[in-house]
């Protein structure tokens, strides 16, 4: 537990040092750009632009900055040899792995907080105040976050390349958006492998749309099952993921 | 008792580059032991496996063949590494991090209590000549600062064996004979040093013994005896047994 809040502490630092919380700043660009834009329409018109629009920024930035930071978390100090004296101390490397991408995606949640207060405070300005529901659909975004970063982590461990994982990474991100769509177009081929093959890809691709509490906002908020249902796919997406990464990294030789 | 032992180890390096798959020796055959108490240097020219027999003993290669053992234990072993301290030969740290923050991580990687951490991190620190830099980032240190460092992270947790790679590659004087009464202060109190270096005139006022590596084979193994007192013993022995196996020749001006 101490190397793991070791290597977490010492990720976290280093992420705010290199100025993750430019983040936050690009949103806030967003949202005063949002706000001119809305400015010709009606106060409920308004609210709901503004709440859809902020929401859908946070996710893409968030988004973003986990697929950038986990991709380049390892790669990044096995190219500056830093990992040789983390490795050379009593570090298990299921640890070690554990601690940073603990630590990076506590520094892009930071960056979702920084990011939310500030949409929060624009949206009670145009008079929208509904905190549970703005709670549950942060900490959706934090699940597809998390399981997102665990995706790109175990993409960079696999194929040693910042771009083919990057690229992998938003392949996949594009793709857990549509695994629904993904079978239906299985149910609708006639070949027997074709239809195995996207049905195992739609199984084994991330399914963001699960995440999508920003789908119900306009109808009756889902339960406190659903976001229990949510959580847990989240928490074992995102296990499976660093699972396998370790397994990965075990046989590196640095 | 043995603080080191390689048992008939070979390191294969292979690289497959368009299904074309080439293998370079790293190490050969390697059979040698120390014991406990030992200052014993490795010399050889570049590549000729100091870098890789000690990347062995420290797990971040696994042998090809054969076995490695650090203090009693069949490496790689995550716990007995609370045991070692390494210093690599540049100093591979996080430059976005203090002095102290670097040595702080080291000491709670290496398990020292977090109640005795403190003390111990400026002690360390003060030791090596950083007090007063302790609070500055290493991205500002100089290379002899970082290179101290280096040696500080390698000897905050009180190792028993201490195995320095290259330690004096590009020191200025002064460093060097820093460099030089640290090992010779680390023989006083018992511990076992292993380094690795170039400089044969370095190696032979501190060794109790030395071994010669060339292509990946310990090609000779001296004790102090057969070179001290006689001029030039030891560069006459190193330039009878090595071979340069990089594929450069020699400097000839005529």
């Amino acid at each position: 537990m101490q190397t793991i809040s070791a290597v977490f502490a010492y990720t976290l630092k280093e992420h705010v040092r290199h100025k993750a919380w430019l983040s936050s700043a690009l949103f806030g660009l967003v949202l005063l750009g949002g706000s001119l834009i809305v400015s010709a329409l009606g106060q409920d018109e308004r609210a709901r632009l503004m709440l859809d629009l902020g929401l859908a920024a946070i996710e893409v930035i968030a988004l973003v900055g986990i697929v950038f930071l986990t991709v380049n978390l390892i790669l990044q100090e096995v190219e500056s040899r830093a990992i040789f004296l983390i490795l050379t101390h009593p570090v298990r490397r299921a640890d070690y792995l554990l601690g940073r991408f603990l630590g990076t995606v506590a520094a892009v949640a930071l960056g979702m907080a920084g990011m939310a207060l500030m949409h929060a405070a624009f949206l009670s300005l145009y008079g929208w105040w509904e905190p549970g529901r703005y709670a549950a659909a942060l900490g959706c975004m934090l699940g597809k976050t998390a399981v997102m970063g665990a995706l790109s982590l175990l993409l960079s461990i696999a194929l040693t390349s910042e771009a083919a994982a990057m690229a992998f990474a938003v392949f996949l991100w594009t793709l857990g958006h549509f695994s629904s769509e993904m079978r239906f177009l299985a149910d609708r081929s006639g070949s027997a492998f074709l239809k195995t093959a996207i049905v195992a890809f739609s199984h084994a691709a991330p399914d963001f749309a699960r995440f999508n509490y920003r789908d119900f906002w306009h109808q009756t908020a889902p339960g406190g099952d659903w976001l229990a249902w949510t959580a847990v796919y989240a928490l074992a997406y995102t296990a499976a993921c660093l699972t396998l990464a370790v397994q990965l990294f075990e046989q590196k030789e640095f | 008792m043995n603080a080191i032992r390689f048992q008939r180890v070979s390191k294969i390096y292979r690289r497959s580059h368009l299904g074309r798959t080439t293998e370079t020796a790293g190490l050969l055959d390697l059979d040698l032991d120390i014991p406990r108490g030992e200052v014993f240097g490795l010399l050889g020219l570049n590549g000729s496996g100091k870098t890789t027999a000690i990347k062995l003993l420290m797990g971040l290669h696994l042998p090809t063949k054969g076995e490695v053992e650090t203090l009693g234990r069949r490496a790689p072993d995550v716990a007995v590494l609370a045991r070692i301290g390494y210093a690599p030969e540049a100093a591979y740290l996080n430059k976005t991090l203090t002095g102290r923050e670097n040595l702080r991580l080291f000491a709670a990687l290496s398990g020292i209590p977090s109640a005795e951490r403190e003390r111990r991190v400026s002690e360390m620190l003060e030791k090596v000549g950083l007090g007063k830099a302790m609070d500055m980032r290493l991205s500002e240190y100089s290379k002899g600062m970082l290179q101290r460092a280096s040696l500080a992270q390698a000897l905050v947790h009180g190792p028993e064996l201490v195995i320095l790679d290259e330690p004096v590659t590009g020191l200025d004087p002064l460093a060097i004979k820093e460099v030089r009464v640290l090992i010779l202060w680390l023989k006083s109190k018992g511990k076992t040093v292993l380094f690795s270096s170039h400089d044969i005139s370095e190696v032979e006022r501190v060794c109790d013994r030395i071994g010669i590596l060339s292509g990946g084979r310990l090609v000779k193994v001296m004790k102090q005896d057969e070179w001290r007192g006689k001029a030039d013993a030891l560069e006459a022995a190193f330039t009878a047994a090595v071979v340069r196996t990089d594929g450069v020749g020699p400097i000839r001006m005529e």
